[in-house]
């Protein structure tokens, strides 16, 4: 184990903690960006540093096609290659290759799919998985795990669950530097609480340095998506960190701290940047809009980032038609409100003050008080008072 | 734009020749075929001074008639000639003297002859600065050298010159030599979105396969944000796939031109201007073949440059 995560706050079920990593002291609960090829799109890595940027996630799929893990290790690193001074944690290099490959089929030995440079047949094993992360040099590992789809049904959930087990123990096995970073085991199962339990169990077992939530944010309805987060972080041990892969929006994030989760990645924030939209506490805002183009004002007038000290939406409305400066400027404005949303859950769990917070966060998200069912449910399981926020109707929409 | 500092506005002329279809030079102005609905339209001298009037720039341009140094014929005469006649009407539509610095521009194609009849009648109008257009296209460095030489030798001392499109750190060494101030070129970032970095040895090709494992900066002369942070295999590994790189290059490249500005701008003012020149081109042309066209352009200029030429210099341009 190279990681101490200690609990200095909570509410409930949430919980602010402090995870001493070998690259970095971080603060969570926190959002990653997701940098795939070693750097994030827009953004240098002082930039980063700036924003508060504590923890990256790089793509193995990736930087194991270029510039090779062999490469980045004779480099000393990716820390070094990316001249990183703070963590770093790669995925297993499955998830891409999954949804990015084609003939991507799984079978007891790992995951064999078409190489995008011959297209011959190829095999990641949870063997090479690992020896790939091993020489990335990442402080956070993921295991290889087999992931579904939430919107199929039938056998093929339960036996990626029972992959996802047995391929932990070949990941432990194969992992030569636990010393310098933790392998994180991936709970599966589907949206079937059986399966998720025994998934759950299964890794428990193991004694990892920490847990993610896999397999959500795909096409569930947010109704199962909260329950399965729910379940899991009830039964994972409250002494390690939870990392929900793939989440996200805003909201959503709140809702999973709510509920006790830690740790969060998505390429959402920086995406969204490149269709020229923006987030802000009222929740988007579409700078290709015409309405933007004459529009003086930063884009959050609460803002105190970069971009909204000095641009006006008119400016960024002119670039964001027609030049990759737009991307880039709202990609850096909207990974400075990821970072300042990690840092505020964190600060109000300390601080006593989570409920407040939250309940603030709705209101100015849902000034009509129209909150979807299915946050009113989550915030009620995590007992969080929000009826400050609601109407007193509510209608169920995701 | 919230840009603190100082602007200069183009007259909208040469992008329209060189991007639109049906762009036509009359008497009148440039027509060409609108690019939002195809409709014919017309630039004259009076709306380009009055669309730069409201977008306020420090230095704005006249509207000149421009024409490529590979044309021959009675075109570029004619081009001169509106030019001299376009400067008038700028001059008279001009709402904001006060604000906005005015600069005509010398064309008249590499004919001796046009350039000295145009240099002249911008100078009769007293303008505020004046460039050098019409260069900085498919001529040679030989042609090219020569008409800046003759122009900064006609144009008012204490007046900026400004040589427009240019370019190479080179030829902004050899046209300050010769007595220009300014200049603009859009290289320095194309060239970093095609992966090259500029360096003092010349062109750093960061796609090439060589940088893939090379530790070192792309030049560990250079103090820039980007020098002091990364490797060239790191920045090879993101041209090759991400626009970061094109980014990290083009911060890279514009700090190297405004390094080369800051240099060339203190060497003259201590004093050691030729030290700076000779060291520039010893650099560039460690073999010593430094291109004729320089060493011609260095002796009108004065500088003795045959510290760092070989005995032997070959005609190249």
């Amino acid at each position: 184990m190279a990681l101490r995560f200690e609990i200095l706050g909570r509410f409930n079920r949430a919980r602010a903690a402090q995870l001493t990593l070998p690259h970095f002291v971080c603060q969570t609960p926190l959002f990653m960006p997701v940098g795939t090829q070693g750097t994030i799109k827009g953004l240098a890595t002082n930039q980063l540093e700036e924003i508060g940027c504590q923890i990256i996630l790089g793509n193995t799929y990736h930087l194991a096609l270029r510039p090779t893990s062999e490469l980045i290790d004779e480099l000393g690193g990716l820390h070094q290659f990316m001249n990183w001074p703070r963590a770093l944690l790669t995925d297993s290099g499955g998830f891409q290759m999954v949804s990015l490959l084609h003939l991507a089929d799984i079978t007891e030995k790992g995951v064999t799919f078409q190489s995008p440079v011959d297209g011959k047949p190829m095999l990641l094993t949870p063997e090479e998985s690992i020896q790939i992360q091993n020489r990335i040099g990442a402080d956070i590992i993921m295991a290889l795990d087999d992931v579904v789809k939430t919107t199929i049904t039938g056998p093929r959930i339960e036996e990626a669950m029972y992959h996802t087990l047995r391929w932990i123990d070949r990941c432990i096995a194969a992992h030569e530097r636990p010393h310098e970073q933790n392998l994180f085991g991936i709970v599966q199962g589907g949206l079937d609480p059986v399966l998720r339990d025994i998934c759950v169990r299964g890794l428990v077992d193991r004694n990892l340095p920490g847990y993610a939530i896999g397999g959500l944010a795909g096409g569930e309805s947010k109704d199962s998506f909260w329950r399965v987060v729910a379940q899991c972080t009830a039964a994972l041990p409250e002494d390690k960190p939870r990392y929900v892969m793939g989440v996200g929006y805003p909201l959503d994030i709140v809702v999973c701290s709510a509920l006790g989760a830690d740790m969060y990645d998505c390429v959402y924030p920086t995406r969204t940047a490149r269709f020229g939209t923006a987030l802000v506490p009222e929740g988007v805002l579409k700078l290709k809009h015409n309405a933007m183009a004459d529009d003086t004002r930063p884009i959050d007038p609460t803002c105190a980032c970069m971009v909204c000290r000095t641009y006006s939406r008119a400016y960024i409305h002119c670039l964001v038609t027609k030049d990759a400066m737009g991307s880039q400027l709202l990609s850096y404005h909207n990974l400075y409100y990821m970072m300042k949303l990690s840092r505020d859950l964190h600060t109000s769990i300390i601080e006593g003050r989570f409920p407040e917070f939250v309940c603030n966060f709705l209101r100015i998200m849902f000034p009509k008080g129209d909150v979807p069912e299915w946050v009113c449910n989550a915030m009620e399981v995590a007992g969080i008072d929000i009826s400050s926020c609601c109407s007193p109707f509510s209608s169920s929409q995701d | 734009m919230n840009w603190p500092r100082a602007l200069l506005t183009d007259s909208g002329g040469f992008q329209m020749v060189s991007l639109l279809h049906l762009a036509d030079i009359t008497e009148k102005g440039v027509t060409f075929q609108s690019p939002v609905d195809g409709k014919p339209m017309l630039l004259t001298p009076e709306e380009s001074i009055q669309i730069q009037n409201r977008i306020g720039a420090d230095i704005i341009m006249a509207l000149d008639d421009v024409v490529k140094t590979t044309i021959t014929g009675p075109r570029i005469e004619e081009a001169m000639y509106h030019t001299l006649r376009w400067i008038d009407r700028c001059i008279a539509a001009h709402e904001r003297p006060h604000e906005q610095n005015l600069f005509g521009i010398v064309q008249g194609g590499l004919d001796p002859v046009l350039r000295d009849i145009c240099v002249r009648g911008l100078v009769d109008r007293n303008l505020p600065g004046y460039a050098i257009g019409g260069l900085a296209g498919g001529e040679s460095k030989d042609s090219f050298w020569r008409v800046v030489a003759q122009c900064t030798a006609a144009l008012p001392e204490d007046k900026p010159r400004y040589v427009m499109g240019v370019g190479y750190p080179l030829d902004i060494v050899v046209c300050s030599a010769l007595g220009a101030d300014m200049y603009d070129c859009v290289y320095p970032t194309r060239t970093a979105r095609f992966g090259t970095a500029l360096v003092p040895e010349g062109v750093l090709k960061l796609k090439h396969n060589a940088m893939a494992d090379d530790t070192r900066p792309i030049d560990p002369t250079c103090a820039c944000m980007v020098c002091r942070t990364y490797s060239r295999a790191y920045i090879h590994c993101l041209v090759t796939k991400d626009a970061m790189g094109s980014q990290l290059l083009s911060y890279h490249n514009l700090y190297y031109m405004m390094k080369l500005s800051r240099d060339l701008h203190t060497s003259i003012i201590e004093g050691r201007f030729p030290e700076f020149v000779c060291n520039f081109l010893r650099i560039m042309f460690p073999k010593g073949d430094v291109p004729e066209w320089v060493c011609n352009a260095m002796e009108v200029a004065g500088i003795d440059i045959s510290s760092c030429c070989s005995p032997f210099s070959s005609s190249q341009d």
